[in-house]
């Protein structure tokens, strides 16, 4: 039977009538329209699902739609405002760390987490908080480099 | 895309309501907390369960406190939390670093600690360190409370004594003892969501003097059904003098302790060669929290 939950998705209120078996990832696509989350593996592995939901970087196919109602979520189409990229990507793209882009939104959004909670991160890290988020063109030297170079820019 | 299999789904507003829909449903209903094993489960039809209650919304059921000399932790407390408790770090640091081995980020910010207990995974990576540390949980239905040692809890892969109609609400801790330090190391191929090869707890508690061993736990994991206490070893340990000698003799001993498989993860040849130097790595660390230096 479907149900009637309420999600705050980028500072957007919705109600949306959802079957229990739907996950986070597929409301996001199928039901908002969302679809710059993508949905690799499915069971946690990849991370090309992540959204922030709360204040932390969750994969979202593995979080139940029901579940998650009366949260705030975070995804990468509420990162940029308006044409106006956000640091962490204007650096992904002027250090070349997207190359086929699946992974991006995810990387993208646990990036900016992490920069919020830490804004000084060491290398170490960096690639530490990033490790749930694969990117399988292996570009982990720039976007570890694209990391620094935003964490640099915010704090100038 | 993965997708799921139909099931009913239900909030439950307190442990009393979720004990008495399991009692209900029995093996018909499932228990989701974080959900980062059920859902993968799930999916890959492991499992099929016409119902999930979620605890998710229960309150108290998630938090650190002090009580009595013990630390409870609730349940649905995540393992990120753990990760970075202050709390977790000072008193337990093997198990705030064994937390922040388990899966990935992403993982940690679901997964909960009751529900890497009840999965019963023979590599669970908080249990070598939650047993290492005398861990006991407790388990509530609508008959009422049980609480029972990891050893009684744990029976093998997936299994366990809960019945169909109980929850895990608790892990209590006894608070961390004079003169006593551990250490947990996860060996695998990668850093990140990586299940153990090989994983070693140990824990140590010296007498007064500094020199004699007055406990030993050592915990072995992903060698067994079921994480396992090297028996042997203990009981080299226990009374010795704590030297890096006594640590490597009594080390091989967990050779002959443990039953690993050979899988894809590693022989067992190789497995057993790796729970000996585990087991020394451990020791020798632990004995150096003792006294005084930082594992976490």
């Amino acid at each position: 039977m479907k149900r009637i939950i309420r999600l705050n998705v980028n500072d957007n209120d919705y109600e949306v009538a959802v079957q229990p078996n739907q996950t986070l990832t597929q409301v996001l696509r199928e039901e908002l329209n969302l679809l710059g989350t993508k949905e690799g593996c499915g069971i946690g592995d990849c991370g090309a699902c992540t959204v922030i939901m709360d204040g932390r970087p969750v994969n979202s196919c593995l979080v139940l739609a029901v579940q998650a109602s009366g949260s705030k979520i975070e995804t990468i189409e509420g990162v940029a405002q308006g044409h106006k990229l956000h640091p962490v990507q204007e650096a992904f793209v002027n250090l070349g760390a997207i190359q086929c882009g699946f992974c991006t939104p995810g990387m993208v959004l646990t990036a900016k987490n992490l920069l919020e909670n830490n804004p000084n991160p060491t290398e170490q890290e960096i690639r530490k908080a990033m490790s749930g988020n694969l990117c399988r063109c292996t570009g982990y030297q720039k976007i570890v480099e694209a990391v620094q170079e935003a964490a640099a820019q915010i704090k100038s | 895309m993965q997708l799921l299999p139909k099931f009913e789904y239900y909030e439950a507003e307190d442990i009393d309501s979720a004990c008495s829909l399991m009692s209900r449903f029995q093996s018909d209903g499932k228990i989701i907390a974080g959900g980062t094993d059920v859902l993968v489960n799930l999916k890959e039809g492991k499992i099929h369960p016409a119902n999930l209650i979620s605890v998710s919304k229960i309150s108290g059921l998630s938090g650190i406190m002090e009580q009595d000399s013990h630390i409870v932790i609730g349940s649905h407390t995540l393992v990120s939390t753990l990760a970075e408790d202050r709390l977790i770090k000072g008193e337990f640091p093997m198990l705030a670093k064994a937390a922040s081995n388990l899966g990935s980020p992403l993982i940690r910010n679901r997964a909960t600690i009751g529900g890497n207990i009840v999965t019963a995974r023979p590599a669970a990576d908080l249990i070598p360190p939650l047993m290492a540390l005398g861990a006991t949980i407790e388990l509530k239905s609508l008959d009422g409370t049980r609480n029972l040692t990891l050893e009684e809890f744990l029976v093998g892969p997936g299994q366990t004594t809960i019945r169909n109609d109980e929850i895990l609400t608790k892990v209590i801790l006894p608070e961390t003892a004079p003169y006593s330090g551990g250490d947990y190391i996860k060996l695998g191929h990668r850093k990140s969501l990586e299940i153990a090869i090989v994983a070693v707890a140990s824990f140590i508690k010296l007498d007064k003097d500094g020199m004699t061993i007055q406990d030993a736990k050592v915990i072995l994991s992903a060698v067994a059904p079921k994480a396992i206490h090297a028996v042997s070893v203990e009981k080299a340990l226990i009374g010795a003098k704590a030297t890096a000698e006594v640590f490597e003799t009594a080390a091989l001993k967990a050779i002959s302790d443990c039953r690993p498989i050979s899988d894809i993860r590693g022989g067992s040849e190789y497995r057993r060669d790796m729970v000996a130097a585990l087991t020394r790595k451990t020791l020798l660390k632990a004995f150096k929290e003792v006294m005084g230096e930082k594992i976490f």
